[in-house]
């Protein structure tokens, strides 16, 4: 096993506290609630690894809910589902990891048109996510929200529509330069004919180009099944997914030798995602100072991330419309090419609209948030324990001397006195730069 | 198929009449122009505008012909130019034509129109009419024109106003755009209690610079300036005393803010407004009245308000929409997707009121009006006049018609 992905032992100069688990939860899903967390310390790594991956978990009623928000089938009530899954996290990692695959597949509804067969892609996601890689891919070729945002559906046996075929290489498998103009063209006919009919897969055998092919050094009648296989198994097809996990899980530029050592690993987990993040998850890269807090928090992880720090409750809706206006409207990605992340999240108008939703979210002014900003911090006297109690709560009780300083000026000010003190400090520490990041 | 866009027939076509005299615009003497202020506000009706029942060929035979129930439009339209009057809700905006503040260009399009929405609303945002959704570096052409902007040291050089998304016309390359919907927003929120300056004060000195150009000092720089723009911001608005009474609509409030924004000088010179509801498929007549009512009151409460401020004259709009209608009529009295149509450009002192070729309804493309203008040409004439390189953005040279004196 290489170095970097070996697993992290805790050491007495480098245990496993409140950072680690901090950072395992914020990486790993969308963070969780002091209490929990210092459970964890306690029990310890594996435990932690456990709670963000649990074997097994579902949010109960969680399939009577999805049908009831289908019922209705329209994106917001979709879209605030979603929401809603990821706040409840049962399994922080699958959603986590179904929302990194929608990013990844990045299909917008802003074209498809049906939140139904969105949410059927999610659910694929969901699903599939953390199995093998050839089978995500396989099973996204086939799926309709994809296929009707690419196009495919005007991709018909002498006269081929490539986006299908290029995306598929260039944004799902492989990255660019790792396949030719005319394995595109090639790969185009293989997919002809793959349809979609009333939001289903549908094989439109006499729209299909069943003639002979070449793409990626493969020959004969190949299917677009064929086309799929003979992409992910490509040499560039690893590096590239794993340069793509190693900025979403551990650092926006990882280098050429971390890259190296996640495509082995992938490889020797015969493409199997789950394991590999699994892997990754309790590497000592992972829990390096090269990962902690490197990372620009989306638009999600802040919002979501907030509520579920506290350890409150939200209504998931206005989470979704929040993080729409901070630049992330789940099944609107902006383009096929997903959200772009790190700094491209946090613009002054970014911050600031985040520092205004969480002003009106601990002053109450956003549905009922439980429990309350001032109730969590009420019990402690004093500003040097409010600002302490503060930063336990919200950044792993840890941030430079210069944030602490300026924290605890501000927890002496006027400005954190009176009513609406404790949420007024509360909201200065969710302002920090430090809190910007994952 | 090139001498549809050729230039010349602009200039050919171009009714260029003289501006005629100015009244009620005292504060233009004290006004000295200069290139680095003026603003451009696209205002989009989504869902497609019908052009023909906008800018009404009163007496062109062929169109009471293709809409026998339609053609009632004319009954109280507004002559603009001989043959041409505006629909009958546009009163103000007729009125404006009459003064060198506003002009129509006609036939805006391209060469191969789109009846989808989405295609065709992506043709216009991108500003390229080869575009499909695939490519990586999605831009709009308003986006390429903050980029530029951005790099001349604007602050916040764009923003999208009542929209919850950022639209692709907006989206940039360096630029975040950002999206309001409310003046609020703008401001440096605070949880209520004591004293709100207070914490304000708290919280911008909270966030002051760090050093290191890693995460967390790109964090600590943005949030610093972020607040420091805030507090300026609502500085300048609060400086904002209007007389004008905007109309108690969602455009209306969409404009208000802008205008406060361009008022405030805060130096955002691009915004984007969307007024939709325009694909009137169905019983078209009514609903279209509606709508263009609020378009008329909304514009017309908004250049009130900037001339009372001494701002119209750096301030220029355009109204498009994604494509015009059918010529004829459909069974529902309505009208389906079309093709080419007229845009409005507001400003002051334009060099006439109608430019580009009328429509020819003899002469149609699958039952469209076809394009005349490029619709590039016209953005080409606005970034002109907002001092833009309009070939970095438009990616080649659109010389369009020349509204702007």
């Amino acid at each position: 096993m290489n170095e970097l992905l070996a697993p992290w032992q805790p050491t007495r100069d480098d245990p496993f506290d409140l950072q680690k688990v901090g950072h395992l939860f914020r990486r790993a899903g969308f963070g969780t609630s002091l209490r929990h967390r210092q459970e964890l310390v306690r029990e310890g790594l594996d435990a932690a690894l456990a709670a963000v991956d649990p074997p097994s978990a579902s949010v109960p009623g969680a399939d009577a809910m999805l049908g009831d928000v289908l019922a209705f089938g329209d994106r917001a009530r979709v879209t605030a589902h979603r929401v809603w899954l990821a706040l409840e996290s049962a399994h922080p990692l699958r959603e986590k990891v179904s929302i990194f695959w929608h990013g990844h597949f990045a299909t917008s509804d802003a074209k498809v048109q049906d939140p139904r067969v969105m949410a059927g892609q999610l659910a694929t996601f969901d699903r599939l996510g953390l199995l093998r890689f050839d089978e995500l891919a396989q099973a996204m070729a086939r799926d309709p929200a994809l296929l009707v945002w690419l196009d495919n559906q005007l991709n018909k046996k002498g006269a081929p529509n490539e986006n299908f075929a290029r995306e598929l290489f260039e944004l799902f498998t492989l990255g660019r330069g790792a396949y030719t103009e005319q394995d595109i063209r090639e790969a185009a006919r293989a997919f002809s004919g793959w349809h979609v009919r009333d939001g289903q897969f549908f094989f439109a055998r006499f729209l299909h180009d069943d003639g002979d092919k070449q793409v990626l050094g493969r020959r004969g009648a190949l299917t677009g099944d064929d086309v799929v296989a003979a992409a992910v198994t490509q040499p560039a097809s690893a590096p590239f997914l794993a340069a793509k996990w190693l900025r979403a899980f551990v650092h926006p530029e990882p280098t050429s030798a971390e890259i190296e050592a996640m495509a082995a690993c992938y490889l020797a987990n015969e493409r199997h995602v789950g394991a590999t993040l699994r892997t990754l998850l309790r590497s000592r890269l992972f829990f390096s100072p090269r990962a902690y807090r490197t990372k620009i928090k989306s638009p999600a992880e802040f919002a979501i991330g907030t509520v579920r720090l506290l350890g409150a409750r939200a209504v998931a809706a206005d989470l979704a419309r929040a993080m729409a206006t901070f630049g992330e409207a789940w099944l609107m990605p902006p383009t096929v090419e997903g959200w772009h992340g790190e700094r491209a999240w946090l613009s002054g108008a970014s911050w600031l609209l985040r520092s205004n939703w969480a002003a009106e979210l601990f002053a109450g002014q956003r549905g009922k948030l439980q429990p309350t900003a001032a109730s969590l911090l009420e019990r402690f006297r004093g500003p040097e324990d409010k600002v302490k109690a503060a930063l336990l709560l919200l950044l792993d009780g840890e941030c430079s001397d210069e944030s602490r300083a300026r924290l605890l000026a501000f927890a002496r000010s006027p400005a954190a006195q009176g009513a609406g003190g404790d949420a007024a400090l509360l909201h200065a520490t969710v302002g920090l730069p430090e809190y910007q990041l994952s | 198929m090139n001498r549809r866009f050729d230039r010349r027939t602009f200039l050919r076509s171009a009714l260029a009449l003289p501006a005629a005299p100015l009244l009620g615009h005292g504060s233009r003497c004290h006004w000295a122009p200069r290139g680095d202020d003026r603003v451009l506000l696209v205002l989009e009706l989504a869902g497609g505008n019908d052009g023909l029942a906008t800018v009404i060929p009163v007496d062109d035979p062929a169109y009471a012909k293709a809409r026998p129930a339609l053609s009632a439009v004319r009954r109280g339209s507004h002559a603009i130019v001989d043959g041409l009057a505006l629909h009958p809700s546009l009163a103000r905006l007729a009125l404006r034509c009459g003064n060198g503040g506003a002009a129509a260009v006609l036939g805006v399009g391209m060469e191969k129109p789109d009846r989808s929405h989405f295609r065709s609303r992506d043709l216009w945002h991108t500003g390229d009419p080869t575009f499909v959704r695939r490519q990586h570096d999605t831009t709009g052409w308003l986006g390429r024109a903050a980029d530029v902007l951005a790099a001349g040291g604007a602050g916040m050089p764009a923003a999208s106003i009542g929209a919850l998304e950022v639209p692709l016309l907006l989206s940039a390359r360096s630029v975040t755009v950002p999206t309001f919907e409310r003046a609020e927003d703008f401001a440096l929120g605070v949880v209520p209690g004591v004293a709100a300056s207070e914490r304000q004060a708290g919280l911008a000195a909270l966030v002051g610079e760090r050093l290191g150009d890693g995460p967390l000092g790109y964090a600590a720089a943005t949030a610093a300036a972020a607040a420091k723009t805030a507090m300026e911001l609502e500085q300048a608005l609060r400086g904002y005393r209007s007389e004008v009474t905007y109309p108690d609509t969602a455009l209306g409030r969409d404009l208000q803010l802008a205008a406060r924004m361009v008022i405030a000088g805060f130096g955002t010179r691009l915004f984007h407004v969307v007024h939709g509801g325009f694909d009137t498929h169905a019983r078209q007549l009514p609903t279209h009245a509606g709508l263009l009512a609020q378009v008329d009151a909304a514009l017309a409460a908004f250049w009130q308000d900037l001339s009372a401020h001494a701002a119209a004259g750096r301030t220029a709009v355009l109204v498009f929409s994604e494509f015009g209608r059918r010529v004829a009529e459909n069974a529902s009295q309505g009208t389906d997707h079309g093709a080419a149509a007229p845009v409005f450009v507001l400003g002051e002192g334009l060099r006439g009121v109608v430019f580009g070729e009328r429509p020819d309804l003899g002469d149609l493309e699958d039952g469209d009006v076809k394009a005349t203008t490029d619709y590039r040409l016209v953005f080409g004439e606005l970034l002109r006049w907002l001092g833009v390189d309009g070939k970095s953005v438009l990616g080649g040279e659109f010389a369009g018609p020349h509204v702007f004196a």
